[in-house]
């Protein structure tokens, strides 16, 4: 009997390995590494190791899953800094901005929370080196305006993944440039 | 060169891709079923029967995986937990530390914590710390240990946070304490020296079985109360202060 059941768990750990790498939904994911070290505790029990298994349990299914919660939520958020000041970024009852509707786009398609921030105590320029320096926050997106050419200047990580699909969008627009800074230059 | 030709050669490519892939497959699973093959060759009970016979004499443990990561092992089991010390000071170089205390509530209002959850959380709290308590302190005579303890009074201070969003933690506080109590580790580990003559060892040199065992129910204390802040702090870590 006990065989059986060390079988059936082995075929469930493989079913549940497959479901993980398959998947696409992070939080499903979340729970299918739970399920798994679950299984894989009780496998270690089969075999007669229960100090080991104590700890799978312990290690695998609490602390874990929790540092995953933690970081996944931390991704979650979209944050916007307006340097440009005007109507660029406002919305109102009737109106809303080109560039709010292009970030509102953007953080729809990636299910991210938009957060437009205009507060100039989370970063700050250095005119020496050319950098924008951002102790306080990770800032996603600085939004600034060209005093020549009248563009307004959206800059972002160069390793980000979701600068490409910003480009995508940005294309549509007339007086909207997609800046790329090197992580470095960023002040992150 | 003709289109036909292109196509051929595409072909062969694409075979030659995936025949690597299916040969290394293959070359992996013959491995492993000629490792198997030698283990049961290889398997000699020496060992386990040593363990089986003599380890209570030696070491007054009753759970075998304690006497051999407490006594015959020690000097392991040091370098052990230093590795766990340095991860935690890895995580806490990578991650901001420029704030210095930190809570739970910028997660919280993301993911709105159901009061059911919260009202679970009150009643299992107590329960999963006098558990990882008897976890700790019985581990040398049943299932359990420094480790495995440490790591489920980790998880209740971990729902702690829930149950209390504002309650603020200093890391740096917490990962002082964990280098003190490495260093308490080492140190009563090298008392035997002094009674023995050798270090790594239990210390005492009575034969009772009560006083033997004092030594393995405070190192595993110790080695409880180092994970258990080890764990906390890389938690700790992850968490920033909400804006």
């Amino acid at each position: 009997m006990i065989e059986i059941t060390a079988y059936a768990l082995q075929i469930l750990l493989i079913i549940i390995a497959i479901a993980i790498v398959v998947h696409k939904n992070n939080g499903t994911i979340i729970i299918l590494i739970t399920s798994f070290s679950l299984v894989t505790a009780s496998l270690y029990v089969i075999n007669n190791a229960p100090d080991v298994a104590i700890a799978e349990v312990a290690i695998g299914s609490a602390i874990i899953p929790l540092i995953y919660v933690i970081s996944i939520s931390r991704q979650r958020e979209f944050i916007v800094l307006d340097r440009a000041m005007d109507d660029f970024l406002r919305k109102t009852f009737d109106q809303e901005g080109d560039g709010y509707r292009l970030l509102r786009d953007f953080s729809e398609y990636y299910k991210l929370e938009l957060n437009i921030s205009n507060d100039p105590e989370l970063c700050s320029y250095d005119p020496d080196k050319d950098q924008v320096i951002c102790e306080k926050t990770n800032v996603d997106l600085i939004i600034q305006k060209d005093e020549k050419t009248g563009e307004y200047l959206l800059k972002g990580k160069d390793s980000s993944v979701l600068m490409h699909k910003l480009e995508e969008l940005a294309s549509k627009y007339d007086g909207i440039k997609v800046v790329r800074f090197k992580d470095g230059d960023f002040g992150d | 060169m003709t289109a036909s030709k292109l196509s051929v050669l595409r072909m062969v490519i694409l075979v030659i891709k995936h025949g690597v892939l299916l040969g290394l497959m293959l070359f992996l699973f013959g491995v492993f079923y000629v490792s198997i093959e030698d283990l049961n060759v290889l398997y000699e009970t020496f060992a386990k029967n040593y363990y089986l016979n003599n380890g209570f004499e030696d070491t007054y443990a009753r759970n075998l995986v304690t006497a051999i990561y407490l006594d015959y092992r020690l000097f392991d089991s040091i370098f052990e937990a230093g590795i766990l010390l340095i991860a935690v000071s890895g995580i806490m170089w990578i991650s901001k530390h420029d704030i210095e205390k930190h809570n739970v509530h910028f997660m919280l209002d993301k993911f709105k914590t159901p009061d059911l959850f919260v009202m679970f959380a009150r009643i299992v709290y107590p329960l999963m710390l006098v558990f990882g308590f008897y976890v700790v302190v019985n581990g040398h005579i049943s299932p359990g240990g420094g480790f495995q303890g440490g790591a489920i009074i980790a998880t209740a201070i971990l729902i702690l946070y829930y149950i209390d969003p504002n309650k603020e933690t200093d890391s740096t506080f917490i990962v002082s304490i964990e280098k003190g109590v490495f260093l308490l580790i080492i140190a009563f580990a090298m008392v035997s020296i002094f009674t023995k003559g050798t270090m790594f060892t239990n210390p005492f040199t009575s034969t009772n079985a009560d006083v033997q065992s004092i030594y393995l129910i405070v190192m595993n204390v110790l080695i409880g109360v180092k994970v258990a802040l080890g764990l906390w702090t890389i938690f700790t870590a992850f968490l920033r202060e909400g804006r």
